[in-house]
């Protein structure tokens, strides 16, 4: 009997997705800063792990070596710098409107997103363009070819300016 | 694929199949567990021993009679049946877990060293990219570890190691640059086989010493030990440890020494290359045992820097060097130097 030991691509890419999000999550909400940044880590190497399944491997190591190995040392500095006793809780928690609103306007964003992919549907390209792209060729492309990925791209970056506005804003 | 056994009588067949793979081979005898073990195990007695000629002293002498080579095992036994303290107030995950996240990333890179043409777990094609970013990962886990231990002495020295990364990691990575442009590829066994005519320390001299003093600052070496410095720190980041975790902490720190020698062996020295009457592999870990001599020699000999000079030399000289070095290699590259060499 021949078995493949081979475990099938969509059920990595599902573990994946699964652990990215949840240490995605538990960057935002541990009580402890160093456990935020190294759920930050491991939501890092989480995405080199989407990029090895694309393919890219490159990308995935320059991914870990530039994120893993240097934004997460960044952040561990600023929380070393700030100096405390170990056990004391520094995160306060957002009141309940407040995380209420995140999550409907997370909702809806996840919403618009579904919608869109979903008018694009078969629009939605799946296989690489062929032959090789030059640098100049790309901009073309990526708004005759992948412009749902595209628009998609758009509101998640505009989801994370809006998000690191609020984080970033001084309540007078 | 593998033939999964369907009568009693083929789970012999089977297992003795799984055993003589290539994969099972690679990984888990050579290059792979028991011969890292083995080594770095090896390069604790070996350490012991160097240090002890260059002072005068002895060093291990009774443990496995011949100059004491089985200290390390001595060693080993003791530390598992010591107590494993951990400091009030620390954090106890962190604390019991980072070692051994230690000895995984002091692991990992071997997956793609080559040992031998054939002697390599995975041929991987970013072969040179993975080792840097696995590397990449120890300061950020040891200042971890430093902070987990809640402790004065262990939390400056893991400070220190931040600093130090700022200042190695670029000079290395762009050392290392030149390399890659000779041989042109990243892929580790790519660049052994690119050296059967002629080793890249020669078109690459200023590169390797770069590299070569990178290295000594990424291992925590003197005169580059600030991490760890003995007469300030006590022992730097790792003072907390105790019993088993601090055997973790030693293994995870051989095994890096081991691998960036294996690293600079493949990189400058022609890896696996030598004169034919011994096999490919031997001369690797040769080469690799003689760069680890390199290394350990100036511990016995040079006084320690401060934090700022290293940082200094880092960006200052170290990047400068490299960066002419990949402007010469560019150079020679271009003009056809290299194929009258035979390359």
């Amino acid at each position: 009997m021949e078995v493949s030991l081979a475990v099938p691509p969509d059920a990595v890419f599902i573990v994946l997705t699964v652990i990215t999000l949840l240490a995605a999550i538990l960057a935002l909400q541990a009580k402890e800063l160093i456990y935020g940044a190294i759920a930050l880590g491991v939501s890092f190497i989480g995405i080199a792990g989407f990029f090895i399944l694309l393919d890219a491997p490159y990308l995935a190591m320059l991914q870990i070596a530039i994120y893993v190995g240097a934004v997460v040392v960044l952040i561990l500095f600023t929380i070393m710098l700030v100096r405390r006793d170990v056990g004391e809780e520094v995160v306060e928690r957002g009141e309940r409107g407040e995380s209420a609103a995140g999550l409907w306007i997370a909702g809806l964003l996840a919403v618009a997103i579904a919608g869109v992919a979903a008018l694009a549907g078969p629009n939605l390209a799946s296989s690489p363009p062929p032959g090789v792209l030059s640098v100049s060729d790309l901009g073309p492309v990526l708004v005759t070819e992948y412009p749902v990925p595209l628009i998609i791209l758009a509101l998640l970056l505009s989801a994370a300016l809006l998000g690191a506005l609020m984080l970033a804003k001084v309540e007078r | 694929m593998v033939n999964l056994p369907n009568t009693p009588a083929d789970i012999v067949p089977f297992i003795i199949s799984i055993i003589t793979s290539h994969t099972f081979i690679t990984l888990v005898i050579f290059p792979g567990m028991i011969h890292l073990m083995i080594v770095s195990a090896f390069l604790t007695w070996y350490e012991r021993k160097l240090l002890a000629r260059i002072q005068l002293r002895i060093g291990p002498l009774y443990a496995g009679g011949i100059g004491g080579i089985l200290q390390p095992v001595a060693d080993g036994v003791k530390l598992i049946f010591k107590e494993v303290i951990v400091p009030y107030k620390a954090d106890r995950t962190l604390f019991t877990w980072i070692p051994l996240v230690l000895i995984f990333l002091g692991t990992l890179p071997f997956a793609v060293i080559p040992f031998g043409a054939h002697w390599v777990i995975a041929n991987l094609d970013v072969g040179l990219v993975f080792v840097f970013a696995t590397t990449s990962l120890f300061p950020s886990m040891i200042i971890i570890f430093a902070w987990a231990s809640n402790s004065k002495y262990p939390f400056i020295g893991g400070l220190r190691s931040l600093f130090q990364q700022v200042a190695y990691e670029i000079p290395m990575w762009i050392s290392a640059l030149s390399v890659v442009i000779l041989a042109g590829s990243v892929n580790l066994v790519d660049i052994v086989k690119a050296q059967s005519k002629i080793w890249f320390i020669v078109p690459a001299f200023l590169s390797f010493i770069v590299f070569f003093i990178c290295i000594m600052a990424e291992l925590e070496r003197l005169p580059f030990d600030l991490p760890e410095a003995e007469p300030e720190l006590v022992a730097g980041w790792y003072t907390e440890a105790s019993g088993a975790i601090f055997m973790a902490l030693f293994l995870a720190l051989y095994l890096k020494l081991y691998m960036m020698s294996a690293l600079t062996t493949v990189l400058f020295l022609g890896g696996w290359w030598g004169p034919g009457f011994l096999p490919q592999p031997v001369w690797t870990i040769l080469k690799a045992m003689v760069v680890a001599t390199a290394i350990i020699i100036p511990r016995g000999i040079y006084p320690r820097i401060r934090v700022d000079m290293l940082i200094r030399i880092g960006w200052t000289r170290l990047l400068l060097i490299a960066l002419a070095n990949v402007f010469i290699t560019v150079l020679v590259v271009n003009s056809g130097l290299l194929t009258a060499w035979g390359l």
